[in-house]
């Protein structure tokens, strides 16, 4: 037995173990904690690439934790969209990483540093865990750790904003997890398995028994998963919270966190729900709907904001919309562009929400109207949320072109070509907020704190210009992660 | 189905019904009363029914804690719910510290635990 058999174990738990050393380090000697957990995050983002040749060269593999085959042990489970969801995750996560470790000091008290790098690592880990386990109980406590965590590097701020913004996150997000619990207890009384393979097998037959409890589960599932993805009508608590957070907290939260549970319900309704299902039930009608009008009404409201940490908070509320809009369209290619979506939108809004902390950083501005000329003095993160911008509107040659491509074409494809046209709609209402701000950045004088901005260290320069660079790279070669993202859709439709 | 049938089979599954109408009452307290800390003992009585819930699944009549003897053949009730409530709790124990840390924050910020007076402070929306 060699460490690399034991790869899928140790991506999880090695962030885990260091998550609660980060406080020791951080007081033993200066600078440490930073270094421990970016080398622990790389570790994993290799680990995930490793796993990911694996995965495409020998197919999915399934890895027993402690030796307890299924149904007894939990057992992690290392398919396309897993490998896929954990290498977005701990890539974005590293990145994100570099930028705090200079952002940090400048937004919280010394003290809490080791504390930030100790949740930063334990919601990594659960999110790792979450795209790997194959497990429903092991994804509630994962989706608790994450919870906790998430809510904890808002708080660590200590601003009443912050608190109250936490606060708000934790009730809700408490919610979400009681109806996920009681949608898990819902399932095992008529199936008496919580592993998602054994769950699938039972189902069909449970469905003919015992109708009402699957159909309960199903709707405490979405309510669940939903809070906590911030979909439409369940949105509340995301625009407070991931405006308030310091910024590398609102490019985690904002680019992964609320992925990762899209991630979580793509598996249990396409992999663990029967089919039949929904024939009996308009569920993927309903999910329609709501991404829909995500997508319009976070637009609309983003249009209307002042300050930009919340447009960009505004925006993730319609951007979560498309992923879930390519769950729900029931089409390969409308699965493929949410998916990649996921990844694509990770990289941009990780990337508007870094930029817009260095704007913060270097100025102390955070009104839109404020931040007039910045292009001229700041220019590398004006250019990288010039090309956030552009991908979120989605224009040709940015990745963002890329998943709302092959979004319209399942649209087209699936016969609905309404949403094709809420797309197209959704653009226009993107480019009505997003491309006065680059075009006021470039073209108009800038005055104030502006002018002359405090120096913009290396370490936040380089990750948003590697993320720039990412967004152009996947624009204009898809075809890096399409293999996987396409493999990935085609094993949830079961060609 | 008559009255006497419906009483009947809401006894036989009285510990599910009795879980439900807790869980309802964790619900609407949470969502519905502006004091922070009625939010957290309401959703302090959601868990427990969810835990109610989840261990009643566990429950045979007449059946006892699963501790075998060599021999002897009994009824046992499944283990494995209440293990996995133990780790609920656990779960819940820590939510409701964190959130109880939380308002003691909040109370030092804003001089108040009241939802809507924090609102009104802060001249957001309400919560």
């Amino acid at each position: 037995m060699s460490a690399a058999t034991h790869l899928p174990a140790l991506v999880i738990v090695v962030p885990l173990f260091f998550a609660y050393l980060m406080p020791l380090f951080a007081r033993w000697r200066e600078g440490w904690s930073t270094v421990t957990a970016l080398g622990v995050l790389a570790f994993s983002f290799a680990g995930s690439l490793v796993m990911a040749w694996q995965v495409m060269a020998y197919g999915p593999f399934s890895y027993q934790m402690g030796n307890w085959p299924p149904p007894w042990g939990i057992e992690l489970y290392i398919d396309y969209l897993a490998v896929f969801a954990a290498l977005t995750m701990t890539g974005v996560g590293l990145i994100i990483l570099v930028y705090a470790s200079k952002d940090l000091p400048h937004e919280l008290k010394p003290h809490l540093l080791g504390w930030y790098y100790t949740l930063y690592l334990l919601l990594m880990a659960s999110m790792v865990g979450m795209a790997l386990t194959n497990d429903i109980f092991n994804l509630f406590v994962f989706v608790e750790i994450c919870a906790i965590a998430a809510c904890g590097i808002i708080s660590i701020k200590g601003s009443g904003e912050c608190l109250e913004a936490a606060f708000k996150y934790l009730v809700l997000s408490a919610l979400g997890s009681g109806c996920l619990l009681l949608a898990i207890a819902l399932i095992y009384m008529v199936t008496g398995h919580l592993n998602f393979t054994f769950i699938a097998q039972a189902l069909p037959e449970a469905m003919r028994l015992y109708p009402n409890n699957i159909l309960a589960a199903l709707a405490l599932l979405l309510v669940g998963i939903g809070v906590k993805a911030a979909l439409f009508p369940l949105h509340v608590w995301l625009p407070d919270a991931h405006s308030s957070a310091p910024s590398p907290s609102s490019a985690v939260l904002s680019g992964l966190v609320i992925k990762i549970y899209a991630v979580a319900l793509l598996r249990l309704l396409y992999q663990v729900f029967p089919a039949s299902l929904f024939e009996v039930t308009p569920v993927m009608t309903i999910l329609l709907w709501m991404s829909t009008l995500a997508i319009v009404v976070g637009s609309m409201f983003a249009i209307v904001q002042e300050d930009i940490k919340k447009m960009l908070a505004y925006s993730s509320v319609a951007q979560i919309g498309y992923v879930f809009l390519g769950f729900a369209l029931l089409d390969v290619s409308a699965l493929m562009g949410g998916i990649l979506h996921i990844f694509n939108h990770a990289m941009m809004k990780a990337m508007l929400f870094l930029a817009a902390g260095a704007f913060i950083y270097s100025t102390g501005v955070r009104k839109l109207s404020d931040l007039v000329g910045i292009g001229r003095t700041m220019p590398i993160p004006t250019i990288a949320f010039t090309i956030g911008a552009m991908a979120m509107v989605g224009i040709p040659l940015t990745n963002g072109f890329i998943s709302k491509w092959y979004l319209v074409l399942g649209a087209i494809h699936g016969e609905q070509p309404f949403f094709a046209g809420v797309i197209l709609l959704s653009s226009l209402l993107n480019g009505i907020y997003y491309l006065p701000i680059v075009v006021n950045a470039f073209f108009s004088e800038p005055h104030g704190a502006v002018a002359e901005p405090k120096r913009l260290p290396p370490q936040m320069q380089v990750p948003l210009a590697v993320l720039g660079f990412a967004c152009l790279l996947f624009g204009v070669a898809p075809s890096l992660i399409m293999g996987l993202v396409s493999r990935a859709s085609q094993a949830l439709f079961g060609l | 189905m008559t009255i006497i049938e419906i009483l009947l089979r809401l006894h036989q599954n009285s510990y599910y019904f009795f879980a439900i109408i807790l869980f309802i009452i964790g619900f609407h307290t949470m969502l519905t009363h502006n004091n922070l800390i009625k939010k957290i003992i309401g959703m302090n009585i959601m868990d427990t029914a969810i835990f109610l819930f989840f261990v009643a699944i566990g429950y045979i009549r007449g059946g006892r804690a699963p501790i075998l003897e060599p021999g002897a053949d009994h009824l046992y009730v499944n283990p494995l719910p209440s293990a996995l409530i133990l780790t609920g709790i656990v779960v819940a124990v820590s939510i409701t510290a964190y959130a109880l840390s939380l308002i003691v924050k909040i109370y030092q910020h804003y001089g108040t635990i009241d939802a809507e007076e924090i609102m009104r402070l802060r001249g957001g929306e309400t919560l």
